[in-house]
């Protein structure tokens, strides 16, 4: 029931925030935060009376009671579709960092939304409610829902409260997910039938579905309709496209959850189903993803170059980053994969981190266009400082949580394919470049005079501390990434084990 | 005794986190004291290590904590210290400190005060951590973080947008180079199961022979890493530019430590070195090559800090020369000298702007023997020990290297008929600088005296590069022993005779005038050659068609999203549709009923069509 | 005729009933008020009538057939018909007319819906057909001044006689192959017909279905449907929407199955391609639809081409009934669906425009000044786009899985590139009302709810629990 609850939480939570405009504009925010925060503690006080966390021994897929949690309740019988919610490693890990950065986007909008503060508190949290769901949910039908219904949220959060060119963007993005959604749809209810076929009855179980026998070719397609879901949202080259919009055009909290987490999901996906649904088509299709990846690190690194606005930028520099997943669950092995894990969370941090900054910006200078910034840090030294620090963690600086991800998908990858590993560590190169222009041209140089920069002020201690919390995240992770590893380890040592001919569980 | 070895680089580190942190709230007393003292306590910890070594020489490993843990792969946060690490210690501490001071004053006005601490602070911890580290992944951090501080504070003056181009070069070469290191850690973990470098190096000569093909790649790989911090070709390119930033951060970062962090690596995995000879000769050439293009590029710079910076190029090219032949205590040698004498050099130039209202034209200089007497001696003895005139610091590890480099089995005369020609124009070009800058007329006038806190550094350094000579490095069980035989007499002879010639041209050509080039630099060649080393021999002009100007051009084309163009098609094919069937919504009923009529056809004659075919 | 026979027809003869109350009403009182009252009465009536007559369930007579089945839609059929009623209410009550023949007009036709949805002879077919599709003719033009819905109502006559008349030849020809007009005397018939005389039977099938083709809008029979469903009263949109259409699909799927048409792959290809035509033409003419009504016909027209996806299902019918069983309840689902949500998109659409032109800026901001109406409207589209938790996507779960179990591989690619498409033209709607443009200013209205809230509230939920506890019909329709 806990994992039922939380989400509980967060969609009433919702409502609640949503209801408390009328108390007073700024109550729904404060809402919000409460909620979030309330949800985490709820979530670690439970988890704190588990005696299996202590032991993180790594769960066996197919045997839903070696999970930390399970909870299961019939929904739909007739198509054997149940409500079924469970947490291991993986999950636990996307959950924690959904909650928190859930908070950090409640207060990256702390000040920035000026109208309808409850509904669009009510959108963040039935956001990562649905994401929260995505995390959780272990029946395939479930995971399809929530997979959707977080959509409609976060299209809310772009549409109404985005920039300029929302409603291209929000359309953009709803119409990319919803169309590669359509075709998992279509892929998981064909696993179904074989399911079915082969056993007599329905189930959308995962557990269930996980040792399905199937014809090569049928896996083969089944896969691939996985993966196109999951890879766009990811979002993997080529679906990449729908990502600069989107980002550039959401309000910073949008920009934060999307980055943060939404990607994540796609990321999280291609590790608990595609691999494991599909571990012979999956590996067998591991060149062209793997080739997909390196694409990605290098297309995204050298667009993001080419970019003027600060967070199209930051958003192509997620497309590098996301190459470097794909890598990580294709490379298929511990250290990628452990690699893959460690750049969902670091980069969460450290985009997250980047687009408040951006968001603060245009909050202050109504632009994102870099050629009309210049010279920021003589004015606003603490946000160019955290800037810094943000875009060196994107560029992979050791010591900090990116680098320990990176390096250990490059390591990964290096055993399997050595060629396409020397191509993607281009990605340092040109991430670096990338990454010190967007310095250059917003917080350095010559401080452009038609700026205001009298009225401009600093980051205060709100802000402060929220980029405190995701600094001291990237300096943990950089240095002392064990914990997270661990977590991740019971997860991924069942997950590889899809991938050893004749050894299925 | 060893407890307190974590706190060498903390100390630094924690100065500089709360310099950041209070930078707002601190006064420029307690700024200095705090970035200066925090860097002293460090050299006087630094002093007891060496103490305790000194007399108990074995090396010391501490494990901290397993940095990551994942299958096989387990590096951890871990001090290795032994004999090189010591000198590279004290160099950095030692040095460092100095250049701390020095700094104290020259940086007195600036704004930023505290930020300039805070970064040179966390500049020294990741040295720190460089040298110090046990495995390579550790030392990548260190190399990374030295890296990352160099282009904090080349484009410490970040208002002018040149510095932050400088600043952003600075990284991105040497990026190139770390790349390519990163990708020489892939392998050798791939290979060897491990990254700690004791029992790498270890398991390497367990596991190849001598002249394998793999170790030569790693070599390879590792020596990228290596030119692109040192500076070496071809990716010294960005060293140059690097002397945008304060001039104590050029002496300190890109003369005394970092700029020799490749040497380092090499020296540190020599052992790997050893087993692929090529690989070795590689280093050596690119050592030598490096140090005659960048002397050749000196004789002509103007400005002064320029000119020490291709002088800083071509001395390390004399370390990596050295490490090639396998002359690894004298490479060691010479980068602890050369960090004495060109630090001091640096701080002397730093002198100099200081009170020449920053002034970096040396035709803009000159007479400045008797009105900056401190740093005239400081330069001449500085220049001295640079162009290894005899009893000097530099005489003795540059002496070194050439007696070394002579006896290398194939190509051995080359290198040191190379490396003497590189003498004799490192003699021309320091000594062209002393001439023209302190003798002859004055252009300009000081507007101030330096004050101790620079004067002192000064003092000391000039103290080290004369009597840095006859220090004896505790290196003996770092690296092999030397057993080769003494070269003739001749060999010495020449070798000692070629500086003193080279200060005697220069006397000649600059402050005598008793040969006049002029005919020589007027005619075509000579102009197109002048023009051609001044530009660093267009090897930037090279990088930027190559390299530069290109990725411009595809980010240009590339920034709209190509690849969006075919989902663009796929939605300009449903608006034509769209448009095309709208089109036939007339609100017209004839043309609804031949729509109906048509189907009706249609379905009649597909009904036809089959019954046609089932008959 | 046995009591029990007469229970079977409870609905048809309640229904019946109050019509016959209705005139005499009208007849001795002209009173608005009542009439209204007298005819939501009697369909609330109805409904009890079909849920009281599913025990009952028989042949009565050779022309109606009383199943479960069609008790299920005759049921959602009246309601479609009270929801009618409901927004008639104003639209009527403004114009200050005596309008009572409107009510009439519109149970006779509500009649005719449930004669054609328990038809199991061309001749209750035909019966039924004519009786719902003449009182729409007059309904359509009810508002006798406008000259939009005169000419729509004109159109609308003119091409129905047309398809009755393929309609009509071709059950002649059917009949000349077969001498049967029962479905089931057909459908034992037509295959021996087949061998004797092919091209009579494809023919006759070929035009009957073309007819009907016509009544549900399918492609290329569709085009009358965006210029009436906008000429129309918004009330009469809904009905011709909802219960024409949905009760001509149960018809057809009755006349296909128990007819046996199934068998001939001529049929089936053409439906095919009906089918993809539909759910592409639908969808792309609707894009960048401005009047919502219009945009609705258009969408309609798609989910009519994606409905026919389970009739082409049908052709894999193995005698083991598996796919019939599947199919029946993939149809049962999807049309409630539709009709469900089309329920709650016209009802907001009339709520917000009434009889002005529903030009898409008109639901500019409308979740800031009515939000219980903008999210009845966008639940409404999400259903139609297939979002989870709606009835719509259990519908398309149901479609998928038939298409899948069925290897209707070209249909299914086009629900996903039709499904595609349209959700543009959905979000399109979604985004005007979500947009702030209207006024800032106006906060969530505070005002009391009203009827329509109410109403709009019930059908969302009915949308949203139809989606999301979707049990409760998979067992009724299973039965």
């Amino acid at each position: 029931m806990v994992l039922v609850n939380l989400i509980l939480i967060l969609l009433l939570g919702g409502v609640v925030a949503a209801v408390s405009e009328r108390v007073s504009s700024t109550t729904p925010r404060q809402v919000a935060l409460l909620v979030i925060v309330l949800a985490f503690l709820y979530l670690v006080s439970e988890l704190s009376g588990l005696d299996s966390l202590n032991q993180l021994q790594p769960s066996t897929p197919n045997d839903p009671n070696s999970w930390l949690i399970h909870f299961k309740a019939s929904w739909i019988p007739a198509f054997g579709i149940s409500i079924e919610f469970a947490l291991d490693g993986l999950s636990l890990l996307m959950v924690l960092l959904t909650l928190v950065l859930g908070a950090i986007a409640v207060s990256a909008s702390w000040t920035d939304i000026t109208e309808r503060h409850g509904f669009f508190e009510a959108n963040l949290l039935w956001t990562i409610a649905g994401v929260l769901g995505v995390f959780m949910a272990l029946d395939l039908f479930l995971f399809f829902l929530f997979w959707e219904v977080m959509l409609i949220p976060m299209y809310f959060l772009i549409a109404i409260w985005g920039h300029e060119n929302r409603g291209y963007a929000a359309m953009k993005f709803f119409i990319f997910t919803q169309a590669s959604g359509l075709l998992m749809l279509v892929a998981t209810l064909a696993l179904v039938a074989v399911y079915r076929d082969s056993m007599g009855h329905y189930s959308f179980s995962y557990f269930d579905l996980l040792n399905t026998p199937m014809a090569k070719n049928t896996a083969w397609w089944l896969m691939l309709g996985f993966f196109v879901a999951f890879v766009v949202k990811l979002p993997g080259f080529p679906f990449h496209t729908w990502l600069p919009d989107a980002h550039t055009q959401a309000p910073t909290a949008g920009s934060v959850i999307l980055a943060g987490i939404l990607l994540k999901t796609g990321a999280y996906g291609l590790i608990r189903f595609t691999v494991p649904l599909f571990p012979d088509a999956a590996l067998e299709f591991s060149n062209v993803a793997l080739t997909l990846g390196v694409a990605g690190i290098i297309y995204g690194a050298v667009l993001a170059f080419g970019q003027t606005d600060f967070k199209r930028l930051v958003a192509y520099s997620s497309v590098s980053h996301m190459g470097f997943i794909l890598l990580g669950v294709y490379a298929w092995n511990e250290l990628a994969l452990q690699g893959a894990v460690m750049q969902m969370v670091a980069h969460g941090f450290s985009t997250a981190a980047l687009f408040m900054i951006a968001g603060s910006l245009q909050e202050r200078l109504h632009t994102r266009e870099m050629p009309k910034m210049s010279g920021l840090w003589q004015s606003m030294p603490r946000m160019g400082a955290m800037a810094m620090f943000f875009v060196l963690a994107s560029l992979g600086l050791p010591g900090l949580g990116n680098f320990v991800a990176e390096f250990l998908v490059l390591l990964g990858l290096f055993q399997v394919n050595p060629w396409l590993t020397v191509l993607a560590s281009m990605g340092l190169i040109t991430g670096a470049i990338y990454s010190l222009m967007l310095m250059q041209r917003s917080f350095q140089g010559e401080p452009n005079p038609q700026l205001e920069t009298k009225t401009l002020t600093d980051f205060g201690s709100r802000e402060l501390l929220t980029m405190a919390v995701m600094v001291i995240a990237l300096v943990v992770l950089g240095i002392y990434p064990q914990p997270v590893l661990d977590i991740a380890q019971m997860t991924i040592a069942s997950t590889l084990k899809f991938g050893l001919p004749g050894a299925m569980p | 005794m060893t407890d307190y070895i974590w706190l060498i680089p903390i100390l630094p580190l924690i100065s500089s986190i709360t310099l950041m942190l209070g930078s707002a709230y601190l006064g420029r007393s307690v700024i200095a004291t705090l970035g200066v003292g925090s860097v002293g306590l460090a050299a006087v910890l630094t002093g007891a290590l060496a103490y305790n070594f000194l007399h108990a020489p074995e090396p010391i490993h501490v494990v901290y904590w397993t940095w990551m843990q994942v299958g096989q792969f387990d590096p951890s946060i871990a001090f290795y210290f032994d004999g090189l690490t010591l000198v590279m210690m004290s160099v950095i501490t030692g040095v460092g400190f100095l250049i701390h001071l020095f700094s104290s004053e020259f940086m007195e006005h600036d704004n930023s005060y505290a930020r300039y601490f805070a970064y040179l602070n966390m500049f020294v911890a990741a040295m720190l951590i460089l040298v110090l580290a046990d495995n390579l992944l550790l030392m990548y951090l260190g190399w990374e973080g030295v890296g990352t501080c160099s282009y904090l504070l080349v484009g410490f003056w970040y208002q002018h947008s040149a510095n932050g181009r400088a600043a952003r070069k600075a990284f991105i070469v040497t990026r190139i180079g770390d790349t390519a290191m990163a990708i020489g850690l892939l392998v050798l973990f791939t290979e060897l199961g491990t990254l700690n470098i004791q029992d790498l190096v270890a398991a390497a000569q367990a596991k190849w022979q001598v002249g394998d093909v793999i170790p030569l790649l790693i070599c390879v790989l590792l020596l990228a890493g290596a030119a692109g911090k040192s500076a070496q070709l071809p990716l010294h390119t960005w060293l140059p530019d690097a002397m945008a930033g304060p001039t104590p951060v050029s002496a300190l970062i890109h003369a005394a430590t970092m700029v020799t962090a490749g040497v380092y690596l090499i020296a540190r995995t020599h052992g790997l070195f050893l087993l692929s000879p090529d690989a070795m000769t590689v280093v050596a050439v690119v050592g030598l090559l490096t140090s005659l293009v960048a002397a050749f590029t000196a004789l002509a710079q103007h400005d002064i800090k320029r000119i020490l910076a291709y002088s800083t190029i071509s001395q390390i090219g004399y370390m990596f020369l050295a490490l090639g032949v396998g002359a690894w205590t004298a490479g060691v040698f010479h980068l602890m000298t050369h960090a004495f004498f060109k630090a001091l050099l640096f701080l002397g130039s730093g002198a100099i702007i200081h009170c020449l209202h920053h002034e970096h034209d040396i035709f803009k200089m000159g007479g400045l023997r008797s009105r900056m007497p401190v740093t005239f001696w400081s330069f001449l003895i500085g220049s001295a020990a640079l162009a290894a005139l005899p009893l000097t610091s530099g005489f003795f590890s540059k002496d070194l290297i050439l007696l070394q480099a002579y006896q290398q089995a194939n190509i051995g005369p080359l290198l040191w008929v190379g490396g003497l020609g590189g003498a004799l124009l490192t003699a021309i070009y320091s000594f062209r600088l002393v001439f023209i800058v302190f003798f002859g007329h004055a252009n300009t006038s000081p507007d101030r005296e330096i004050g101790w806190r620079m004067a002192i550094p000064l003092i000391l350094l000039c103290a080290l590069s004369l009597i840095g000579g006859y220090f004896s490095l505790p290196v003996e069980k770092v690296f092999p022993i030397d057993d080769n035989q003494h070269p003739d007499q001749w060999v010495e002879l020449v070798s000692i005779s070629i500086p003193i010639f080279g200060v005697f041209l220069a006397y000649l050509l600059f402050l005598g005038r008793q040969l006049d080039p002029g005919f020589l630099i007027e005619s075509a060649s000579g102009r197109w050659l002048k023009q051609f080393w001044y530009s660093g021999w267009k090897i930037d002009r090279l990088y930027d068609l190559a390299l530069v100007n290109p990725y411009y051009w595809i980010a240009t084309i590339a920034r709209n999203e190509p690849v969006d163009k075919f989902y663009q098609s796929i939605v300009i094919t449903n608006q034509t549709l769209n448009a095309a069937l709208s089109k036939m919504q007339t609100g017209r009923m004839r043309g609804y009923i031949v729509s109906m009529v048509i189907g009706l056809i249609g379905f009649l004659g597909l009904s036809l069509f089959f019954v046609a075919g089932a008959v | 005729m046995t009591l029990s026979k007469l229970i079977a027809l409870a609905p048809i003869l309640i229904l019946s009933i109050t019509i016959i109350v209705l005139v005499l009403h009208a007849s001795l009182k002209r009173d608005h008020k009542s009439a209204w009252y007298v005819s939501a009465l009697g369909l609330l009536i109805t409904i009890w009538g079909s849920y009281y007559a599913s025990g009952y369930a028989q042949q009565v007579t050779v022309l109606l057939k009383v199943d479960n089945w069609g008790l299920l839609f005759s049921a959602l059929i009246v309601v479609s018909t009270l929801t009618t009623l409901a927004i008639s209410r104003d639209v009527f009550l403004a114009e200050g007319n005596r309008k009572e023949e409107y009510y009439l007009l519109i149970l006779l036709s509500t009649l005719g819906a449930i004669v054609l949805c328990q038809s199991s002879h061309i001749v209750s077919l035909l019966l039924g057909m004519e009786l719902m599709g003449i009182a729409v003719y007059a309904m359509i033009a009810f508002p006798e001044e406008d000259a939009l819905p005169l000419e729509a109502s004109i159109k609308y006559l003119i091409l129905s006689a047309c398809a009755s008349a393929m309609l009509l030849f071709g059950f002649a020809l059917l009949y000349a192959a077969t001498g049967d007009l029962s479905y089931a005397g057909i459908g034992s018939k037509v295959a021996s017909a087949y061998e004797s005389n092919p091209m009579l039977v494809v023919a006759g099938t070929a035009m009957v279905l073309s007819g009907i083709g016509f009544k549900l809008s399918l492609v290329p029979f569709h085009m009358w449907t965006p210029d009436v469903y906008e000429g129309a009263p918004t009330p009469v949109t809904n009905f011709l929407a909802t219960v024409s259409k949905g009760a001509m699909f149960v018809a057809l799927t009755r006349l296909f199955l128990d007819g046996k048409f199934y068998q001939f792959p001529s049929l089936i290809v053409a439906l095919t391609l009906i089918s993809v035509a539909s759910m592409l033409v639908g969808n792309l003419l609707a894009l960048r639809q401005e009047n919502v009504k219009r945009l609705l016909a258009y969408s309609s027209i798609a989910h009519f081409g994606y409905l026919l996806m389970v009739i082409v299902g049908f052709s894999s019918l193995k005698e083991t009934g598996e796919i019939l069983n599947l199919g029946r309840d993939a149809l049962t689902f999807y049309l409630a669906a539709y009709i469900l949500s089309t329920l709650a998109a016209i009802a907001v659409v009339a709520n917000v425009v009434g009889e002005k032109t529903a030009h898409i800026e008109a639901f500019t901001g409308l979740f800031w000044k009515q939000p219980l109406q903008a999210a009845a409207l966008m639940v409404a589209m999400l259903s139609f786009a297939g979002i989870p938790l709606t009835a719509g996507f259990m519908g398309k779960f149901y479609l998928i899985t038939l298409g899948l179990d069925a290897g209707l591989w070209l249909l299914l690619s086009g629900l996903i590139i039709g499904s595609a498409i349209g959700i543009y033209y959905y979000l399109r709607l979604i985004f005007a009302m979500s947009s702030p443009l209207g006024d800032p200013s106006v906060v969530p209205s505070k005002h009391s709810l009203s009827w329509r809230d109410a109403l709009a509230f019930v059908l969302l939920l009915s949308v949203l629990y139809m989606g999301s506890w979707p049990q409760p019909f998979i067992d009724f329709a299973g039965v």
